[in-house]
Formats: C-alpha cells, structure tokens, sequence
C-alpha cells in the first residue's frame, strides 16, 4: 500500500490539499495569537484592571472583562498556550507510550502482542475520564505538565492499537524480511524499515491524540480538577459558568474559549483527513 | 466463537480485577484523612478536643479504616459482592449502593438514547454525505465541528441559548419544584422530558458529529475497495454498491460504538454537571468536592460495570450481524 | 428489525419534539408575567391549550400563593433527619428549627434571648439553673412535651460521648426534672458564655419516641420521618429539594402566631449560578446563595437588606491565620507590620463588588461591636497603609539587602510564603490574590496557592501552611464564640476547631477562659474581659482579621413581602442557613405576608 515515494510528490499534493491547508492555517492563527497575545494584552491574565467589572468587548479590552474586570482577551491568550501545551505534550506521551506498545506488539506478535493486546484492551475499556478524575484529585496541587502527563498515560490505547496492526501487515513485506535474513537487530528493523514506512500513519496519529488531549484537558479543567494557580481554556469556561456568566449574559466570558477548543480541534481532525489524502491516494478529490 | 468468548471473558474478567483494586485504592491513598475531612464539615463551635477525638475512633471504626491493609482489601471484595458499597460521608448515614440507584435511573435514561440515536442517526448522514460531492461539503464540515466541541461548551451554548436567551427550556434538575411528587401522570412525564431535552440534545449532537464523520470515511474507502471497482467494473448499479459498502461499513461501526463508549460515558458526566442533572456524573462530582471518597468509589465502580456491560452487549450483537466472527474470528478491526 | 427500529426512533423524536414544542410555547408566559398575572394561574403552569386535561383528585403542584420556595442552605442531597447530626444537617436545614426546638431562640441583631419552649429560666445561684417550660406544649404526635423530654435530652450526652453536646456534661453535674414544667440544671464551675449557647443550639427531642434506640440509632441514625414539635412538618424530600407543610396544631400558633407559608420548598442547586438563574426568573422567593453579581440586580429583581453597599448584614469573620510556628510569623512586629500590609479596601470592593464589608482589627461582628474596646482600637488598630507597613518592617530589621524588592529577615534569609485557600472557592481565590500583591507592594515575599480542600483541610489542622483564611465562627449569643476558636487551646497535634497558627500564649488562653465564665448579664465584665483579649490580641496580631462574609439573602417580593430590611419595623435574620432558624430565620417566615393578587 504504501510505497517509497518521492518526497516532492507529497509536498506538491500537500500544497494543493484545501483541507490540509484550511486546518494548517486556523492551527497557525491560533498557535500566533497563543505567543503574541500575552504580549499585545499588556495585562496580566488575573489582574484586576478593569474597575467596572464585567464589559463587553470594546478597543481597550478586546474580548471585554470578567466579573472582576479581568481582562478575557489576556486570559484568552495565556489560556491558548496552555492549550497547546497540553496538545503537544499530552499527545506526544500518548503517542509515544502507543508507538512503543504498537510496534513492539505488532512485529514481535506471538505472546508477547497477546499480552500487550489484553492489555491495551483493559486501558481502552475503563473510561479515561473517570480515572482521570481520581489521578487528578490524588494531586493537590497541579500542574499543567503533570495534567499532561496523566492524559498521555491514559490516551495511548487507541494510538497502540492503531500501530500495532499497521506493524503487523508491515511485518511481512519483503523488504522487512530481507532485513531480518540480513541479521539486523529487531529494534532496529523496527526504526529504519517499518516506522519510516508508516510514518505518515504516526503523524496522523500524534495529530489525534493531540486533539483528544486538548479536549480531555478541557473536561477536566470544566470540573475543576485542572491545574491549579494556571489559566487555560477550560479554566475560563469553569470561571465564567461559576460566575453566573450565563445568567448574567456575558456571553464575550465563554464563547471564546470553547470557541477556540472547537476550531484547533477540528482544525486538527481537517488536516488529519487532508493528510490522508495527501498520503493515500485513492482519496484525491479528483 | 468459543474462543472468541474465551477472550473476551478474559479480558473483561481483568479489567473487573484491576478496576476494583484501583477502586479499593482510592479513599485509602488520597491526600488527607476521609474521617477528618467529614469531621471538618461538623462546624460545631464547641465541640472540644476530646469530643473530637471521640468522634473520630468512632467513625474511623464504623467505616472499617482500623484494620490491616490485607484485610480492609479482602472485606471490600467481600461485601462487593454483597452489593455494600459502604456509606457516604457527604451523605452520611445514606448508603452509597442508595445513592447510585437514585442516580443510575437518569443515566439510563440519558445515556440509552443519546447514544443509540446518535449512532443511528450519525451511520444515516453519514453515508448520505459520501452520496455526493455537494452533501459532503455541506454535512461533513458540520460533522467535523459538532464533534470537536468539547461536550460542556456545546452545553453551555445550549443552556445559554434556549435556556436563558429564549427562556423556553430548564437548565437544571430533573422535575420542576412546584411538583408535589413525582408520579406516573402525564404532566409529570412531560415536565421530565422538558428537563431531558437539552442535556440530551447536546450528547446527540456531539455523537451524531463523530459517528457521521466515521460513516462517511468508512463508506469512502469501501466504495474506493477493489471488489467496489470490480462491480462497477461490471456495470452494477450505484445503489448496489453503496448498499455492500454500507454493510460493510456497518461492522466497524459497532466495534467503534463500544470504544467510543468510554468517551460517551465522560461527556455524560460533564453534561450532567452542566445541566445540574442528578445522573451519576453530577454524584461524582458532588462527591470530589464533598471529599466523598466512599462516593467516588462507588461512582467509578458503576461507570466500570455500566461500560463493561455495555461493551458485552455489543459484542454479542456484533456476532449476531457478523456471521464470520461466529466461526472464530477474532472480532478485531483496524 | 431494522424498519421497526426506525419506527420507534422515529417515535421517540417526535415526542422529544412535541414535548419540548408545548412546553416552549407555555412556560414563557409564567416566567415573564410572574409577577403580573394572578399568582394561581402562574404557579401551575399548566399549557393554557390543553384545557381537557383530567383534573387530577390530589393537586400535582403547589399552589404558589401557599408556597415558598427557598434555596442556599443545602449542599448535598438530603440525607439524615437526626438532630444531632450537624454536620450534614445543613442539608436538611429545618429539621432543627422547623421540627424539633430549642429552649431559648437568640436574636443576634438585638443580641436578646427570647425564651422558645422555656417560659423563662433563671440563675437561682452560681450553680444552679432553673428552668420553666411553656404550658401546653406538644409533639407533633400529640403527645405533651415535658421536662422528662428536657432531662432525657441532656442526659444523652452524658451517655454517649460521641453526640457532640457531651462536653457540656464537663461542668453540668445534674439534671432534675421537678414536674412536667419544670428543669433545674445543676453545675460544677459552668462556663456561663457556652451554656447561653447550649440554650438555643440543644434541640430537644421526644424520649417516647428516642427511648428504645440503639446508641447507634441515637449518633448517626437518619432519623427518617422525624417527629418534633415545631412548627413545620417534613413533607418529603428528593435529591435536589427538602419540602415542609406547616403544623396546623402548632402549639407556637398563639404565642409567635402562624408562619405565612403553607408549603416551604427548599432547594439545593448544585453551584450558585443555578441559584442566580432561578433568582432572575423569579422561580425563588429567597436565596440565601452567595450570587456574586447580585448588586446589579439588586432592587430590580431583587431586594436586600441593605439597598446599596455592602447588601447584605455580616455573618461571620474571615480571619488570616499566620503559622506562628514558622519564622518570620513567629514574630509579633513582622505580624503586625503584615495587617498594615494588606488591602483590605481592594478584597471588598474588587473580590466582592462590594458585598461584605471590612472587618473591625478585633474581628468582632457589627453586631458585637459593643465589645469592640475603642481606646484599644485607636491604640493597636491596623488598616492598608502600604508605607506604615515598610516603615514597620524596616524597625524591625526586615530590609531588602540584595537589592530584589522584597525584604530580608533581619538574620539575612529570604522570605518566601504563601497564602493559602482550597481550590474553587473564588472569591476567596480572588481574596488572597489580592493579599499576596498588596503583601508584594509593601515588600513582603507572598504568593497565592490554592490547593485542593482536602489537601487545604489537612495543612490548616496539621500545622504546615504559611498562612491561610478561616471563617469557622458562626453568629452567636457572645464574642466568646470567636474568641474560643481563635485562640483554642491546649495546642495539639491536629488543631481541629481553631487556632490553627498554633499561637501559644498561656495569659491570653487565661484570657479567654475567664471571658467564659463571665455570666451573661454581666455586660460590663465582659467588656472589661474582651478589652484584655484585645489588647493582647492586637499587640501580638497572631492572625489579622480582614472582613465579614455576608449574610447572604436575595429576595424577590413577587409572592411573598415584609421581608426585614434595614429600615423595616420586624429586624429578623432574612436566612434559611442551618443553625439560624432559632436565630431569627423561623420569626422571618412568621412575620411574612402573601402579595395580594393584583387586580
């Protein structure tokens, strides 16, 4: 299925994959406005800088204030960081914990795969929020690195079993049994044979533990078992619910940073489709 | 198929055992003392150290925290299976096993529907959306967006929209307040439909995103498959091929439905925060604020055993449709 | 299978639709012209375009002329009706106060006793208490209420030492029910200021009914269906909602006169946002919830007992208690110099928008405050002066040396502290942020962490914080009460109940002790015990009080008026929080009047 191509066949379809670009661009714009927004605030994300209180947008406070005249905009930003900071770390463990588990299982198969596949099947059946939830609590003071970490150690199921059976057709292809007649050492077939064929299939799957991770940060921040003394998105939807943003219609508190959550995720699903029809061709839009 | 059985016992056997450990890990091991902390809530102003201390061997007895590690392990097997899940602290003298059965109604009540809807809904639109060019572009976006919202914030909107802006849906509870009790009347039925409605529709939408998408590529790659190609190749018609493409699609649909369970179940839990709605999720919450360790054990224990079910049920639907796993195939996807 | 499927999914749409449809079109109506159309109709809420709906033989509803619904006092769900449960009673607010009673209510605005089931009680002697029982009291069964019921009370607490009233039995040797009315209380050098609070905070209960329980039964048992003599009755209760029907044969009918509201529906929202929600539809008749933006709205949705800052009257003290144990707490100047340092100003006007009010330096509540020693105030008190507050810490050798802003101890190490509340508890998040940057400004090294409750619950008891906010002592009958928590003594590994910085100085606990034993109407004795606490209290400043939580009560006037106001002739506590109907709550409910249907 998938062969050694030209490099330059990729990026001529990459460029010119609407979807793949679309995602590319909302992920860029809100990735630019994470790093430059802190900056153009001016305000710090828990300073009380407004005196009236709760405003609606307007040019000196561009996404208006909170209740106690915060300034949503900078919080808004910072939050964007966190965000992103979760995506990548939290989807890179989960990747990485599901790249080991999936090669290992898939190329050495036997009993080994049996376990790591009973295995892989326990994690995926006990719902990761709930034990979120109670890693969360066991931590009295937390972080968004150790909030990371526990959504990395709970997501890489589906990365797992994801890889272990792309390694497992992979396994048997000539070029792969070649290696082994040729005595190379298995972890070694696994990383320069078997992971650079299948290495859009890894970037595809780091796309969606990234997305999950942010959504899974998100829940747990909404039920106040987020990073404590930090901000991020779900953070602020958990400030701005508790504050009576709702009733009291300050819709500029909330809509933001769900917003956000809704577009880098589903930018990130966009690309992942957009880079599988850039990987596969098949799926050209003809 | 026995085999097939024999697995799957297997690992739901494991899961049982490792869920309940970590189950029976959770008040002893948290940070600070479960007895201190339901103490801290009795605010009497005079009660004196050694009331306190009283009060405390008291309740650290009652709840079986004095005996050896080994043994406090074993008994909570035991009395597992008695169905006792000890008593709530933040509810005291309620027994856990009472409060879940209050709450596990609604969660039925939400989850069921939500989830098969969705899934029904989303397999339909999906493979709509893969009938043309123009649907695509118009179904499969909204796909991609309901089922990136995080399920609080599509909560909140809804709650914001139809709750506050236009007044015309509760945004908590399960039954109005001016309600003498509950009965089987009409009006009282009515009344807890109209408090269902929103925390509902926003579990749907967010599935019915995910499956849709899901349908959508799946029927894609099959009509792309090369027995497709081979049809069309001998002048079937359309119809026919997407009616084996959606057969085919169908199965790891079912398969997809059981794993994204764990997912379904979680944004029922924050739904059910956002929406006051008294499941086992908004229990659960209730329980880590209130310290309730007792609580989240039985919480977590449920949601383990209401998924664990949930997943058995499917696969035995998965070998009622799928006639190949019947003869021993392993009911893996992928 | 799959057609038949569609058809019932299909089936189950439409009703989801049609239910959601009629029920659209309907409730607009009520929930904007609540306060306009005639209260019977806008309480069914029945859809105006279904009138062939069977008129059921019981009524579904509450009638809302005869209702009314409160929230803000419960928590958690429901779950033990046992009146010596206090913990989890709060949940249950009403089963002390509605059901079963106290020999005395206290009035804390006028700081007045005013005797309940007594007739009138008395110090024969130094040692001695005579009570008399009102004549004709009843249980709800319609058994009398005796001085046995009195006696057999008291004396579970010297049975079981798990009831949380036992250590009254510390200093009460006896007690003797003489006839049915009458109960003479006999003590052992009595702490004169805690038994005043034993007479309003001990319900009493039947012994017909309690006689035969087990110990357990009488500790922790859930006491459902519970029978008292009060003037409500438990009803019913769910998850979300405790309801009570008033006692038609309450024998309080002719002595207080008849509480208003045939039907109480008590509600526990889940967060306070609920709470508003229900406030602004006018679905709530008084919420005792902390609503954060509720000056706002105050006057137009709703009323408050103050109409303009700070609203709401002041419930208890928020007190920062600082670790004396750890350098530099454990010096009284840089403690003192801390008190100047805080912005106070800012915690009320920014953290609250204005709802509470800056406390007095002796922490005493307005309605104390004639204990507030004014000659020691002028002497020690303290208020936000950043610039006093260096020039204090730079008399006492706190300089910065290396140049960062932020002093030194004066043996050279750095100051680094933090200030702690438990997660989620945003205003008072909001509150140590704002102590943590003023502390800042004057050069002292605080940062703000909120951990969570259990963790926060186990640093305060075990000793190991910097320094964090407690609010621990209700309104009560005597400074004593604040006194007693704050310098709690002797100090212990685990400081359950107070003085949480472990503060040890035995002339002040010799100050507080002798403030207990001051008798009741001895005013000048307790002013003149008060004045030594405070003056010790101050020049030592082992915690600094900063301001008074409010009492917090919103209500609307839609269905029910002659809420106490400020300037309003009934001066009752507008609450329903547990502990508070024998302070004033239940008179609340007595002196309200149903809004006359407009015409």
């Amino acid at each position: 299925m998938k062969k050694q191509r030209n490099k330059n066949e990729f990026l001529y379809f990459a460029l010119r994959n609407v979807k793949l670009l679309i995602g590319f661009s909302v992920i860029l714009l809100f990735l630019i406005t994470g790093l430059v927004g802190p900056l153009l605030a001016g305000n710090e994300p828990f300073a009380y800088v407004n005196p009236l209180g709760p405003q609606p947008p307007s040019a000196e406070y561009w996404f208006g204030t909170t209740f106690f005249g915060q300034d949503v905009f900078s919080q808004f930003a910072h939050g964007l960081q966190a965000t992103f900071l979760v995506g990548i770390l939290g989807g890179g463990i989960g990747t990485i914990i599901g790249i080991l588990i999936g090669f290992v299982a898939g190329y050495r198969g036997g009993i080994v795969d049996e376990i790591l596949n009973v295995f892989t099947n326990i994690v995926l059946v006990i719902p990761t929020l709930a034990v979120l939830l109670i890693i969360a609590a066991y931590f009295e003071v937390r972080s968004i690195f150790s909030e990371s970490l526990f959504i990395g150690i709970t997501a890489w199921p589906w990365a797992a079993r994801a890889i272990r059976a792309q390694t497992f057709s992979l396994r048997t292809r000539d070029f792969v049994d070649l290696a082994r007649m040729s005595g190379m050492k298995p972890l070694k077939i696994i990383f320069q044979e078997i992971a650079p064929n299948m290495m859009s299939y890894l970037v595809m799957t780091f796309i969606l533990q990234f997305g999950g991770a942010i959504l899974n940060a998100a829940t747990l921040d909404f039920i106040g078992l987020g990073p404590t003394n930090a901000i991020s998105l779900g953070l602020m939807m958990q400030h701005a619910v508790n504050w009576g943003a709702l009733q009291l219609g300050h819709w500029w508190w909330f809509i933001p940073p769900g917003l956000a959550i809704t577009a880098i995720v589903g930018a990130l699903y966009t690309m992942n489709v957009g880079l599988d029809e850039v990987f596969n061709p098949k799926l050209r839009e003809t | 198929m026995r085999s097939y059985f024999g697995r799957k016992f297997l690992i739901y056997g494991l899961t049982f055992f490792l869920a309940v450990t970590i189950d029976w890990m959770i008040p002893r091991f948290m940070p600070g003392d479960p007895i201190t902390n339901m103490l801290a809530n009795f605010s009497v102003s005079s009660t004196n150290s050694n009331a306190y201390a009283e009060m405390r061997a008291y309740y650290t007895q009652l709840f079986g925290l004095d005996l050896p590690l080994w043994q406090q392990y074993l008994n909570f097997w035991k009395s597992l299976f008695h169905g006792d899940l000890g008593i709530s602290t933040s509810q005291f003298p309620t027994s856990v096993a009472a409060v879940l059965l209050r709450a596990v109604p609604y969660d039925i009540f939400l989850l069921v529907p939500g989830i098969l809807l969705s899934w029904y809904a989303g397999n339909k639109f999906g493979a709509f959306a893969a009938r043309s060019r123009w649907l695509d572009n118009t179904i499969s976006p909204l796909g991609y967006i309901l089922t990136a919202t995080p399920y609080m914030w599509l909560g909140i909107l809804l709650a914001w929209f139809f709750g506050i802006v236009l007044g015309i849906f509760p945004i908590a509870g399960a039954y109005s307040f001016n309600i003498v009790k509950p009965t089987l009347s009409f009006s009282f039925i009515r009344n807890l439909l109209w408090h269902w409605f929103l925390p509902f529709a926003s579990l749907f939408l967010v599935g019915f995103g995910g499956q849709a998408i899901g349908m959508r590529n799946l029927i894609i790659y099959e009509i792309e498959a090369d027995y497709s190609r081979y049809l069309e190749a001998l002048g079937a018609p359309t119809r026919l091929i997407r009616k084996y493409a959606f057969r085919n699609a169908i199965l790891p649909q079912i398969t997809g439905l059981a794993l994204s369970l764990g997912v379904v179940v979680a944004g029922a839990l924050v739904t059910e925060v956002v929406f006051s709605y008294p499941g086992i999720g908004y229990q659960l919450l209730a329980a880590i604020q209130g310290q309730d360790y007792f609580l989240i054990q039985g919480c977590f224990l449920f949601i383990i055993i209401g998924v664990l079910l949930a997943n058995f049920i499917i696969d035995i639907t998965y070998i009622m449709i799928d006639p190949r796993t019947r003869r021993g195939m392993t009911g893996e996807t992928a | 299978m799959a057609n038949r499927m569609r058809v019932l999914l299909a089936l189950v749409l439409l009703t989801v639709f049609a239910v959601g449809c009629s029920q659209a079109t309907t409730t607009v109506v009520p929930a904007t012209e609540k306060t306009t159309e005639k209260p019977v109709e806008a309480a069914t809420e029945k859809p105006a375009e279904e009138p062939v709906e069977e008129v059921p033989s019981a009524p579904e509803t509450f009638e809302r002329s005869e209702t009314l619904y409160v929230s803000g006092a419960a928590w958690g769900p429901p779950s033990t009706w046992n009146p010596f449960q206090p913990g989890n009673l709060a949940n249950t607010t009403g089963t002390i106060g509605f059901v079963y009673e106290f020999l005395y209510s206290y009035d804390p605005l006028a700081g007045e006793f005013t005797p309940w089931l007594a007739e009138n009680g008395e110090w024969t002697d130094d040692t001695t208490f005579e009570v008399t029982l009102r004549e004709g009291l009843a249980w709800s069964d319609g058994e009398p209420l005796t001085a046995a019921d009195v006696k057999y009370t008291f004396e579970l607490g010297q049975q079981y030492s798990a009831l949380w009233f036992s250590p009254v039995w510390n200093y009460l040797t006896g007690v003797d029910a003489v006839d049915d009315t009458h109960v003479t209380f006999t003590f052992d050098d009595p702490l004169y200021q805690e038994w005043d609070n034993y007479l309003y905070s001990l319900p009493i209960v039947p012994q017909h009914l309690w006689e035969g329980r087990s110990e357990e039964d009488i500790t922790t048992g859930a006491n459902e269906n519970p029978v008292g003599s009060g003037a409500y009755l438990y009803q019913s209760h769910a998850e979300d909602r405790n309801i009570w029907t008033r006692n038609e044969n309450w024998w309080g009918n002719d002595v207080f006169g008849t509480p208003a509201p045939k039907n109480i529906v008590d509600i526990r929202t889940s967060s306070n946002n609920v709470a508003l929600g229900m406030v602004l539809k006018g679905e709530l008749d008084l919420s005792n919830n902390f609503l954060p933006g509720v000056a706002a709205l105050s006057n137009q949705y709703v009323q408050t007992y103050y109409p303009q800052a700070p609203y709401m009257l002041s419930a208890n003290t928020a007190v920062l208690f600082l670790n004396t144990t750890k350098a530099p707490m454990d010096d009284a100047a840089f403690r003192r110099a801390l008190a100047f340092a805080i912005d106070t100003p800012s915690i009320v006007n920014v953290a609250y928008a204005q709802l509470v009010k800056a406390a007095s330096p002796t922490g005493l509540l307005p309605s104390m405050q004639q204990y507030d020693d004014q000659d020691v105030l002028a002497k020690l008190g303290y208020e936000f002066d950043t610039d006093k507050a260096k020039q204090m810490l730079a008399a006492a050798g706190y300089v910065d040396t290396d140049g960062d802003g932020l002093v030194e101890a004066p043996d050279g190490s750095k100051i680094e502290l933090k200030v702690t509340c438990p997660s989620g508890w945003t205003d008072w998040m909001a509150a140590i942020d704002i102590i943590a940057t003023s502390a800042q400004a004057a050069g002292i090294n605080i940062k703000a962490e909120t951990p969570d409750y259990g963790a926060w619950n186990t640093e305060l008891q075990g000793g190991t914080f910097d320094m964090t906010l407690n609010n621990w002592a209700i309104m009560s009958n005597t400074p004593w009460n604040l006194y007693n928590l704050l310098f709690r003594h002797p100090i212990q590994d685990q400081m359950q109940s107070g003085n949480f910085g472990r503060y040890d100085n035995q002339e002040i606990f010799d100050l507080v002790d002798a403030l207990a034993k001051v008798k009741a109407t001895d005013d000048e004795g307790m002013k003149a015990a008060c004045a030594d606490i405070q003056e010790l209290m101050l020049t030592e400043m082992p915690m600094i009080p900063l301001w008074y939580n409010g009492l917090w009560a919103q209500w609307s006037t839609s269905t029910w008026q002659n809420w106490p106001t400020e300037d309003s002739e009934n001066q009752t506590l507008p609450t329903t929080w547990s502990g508070y109907w024998q302070m004033g709550g239940l008179m609340t409910l007595i002196n309200l009047e149903p809004v006359p249907p407009a015409e």
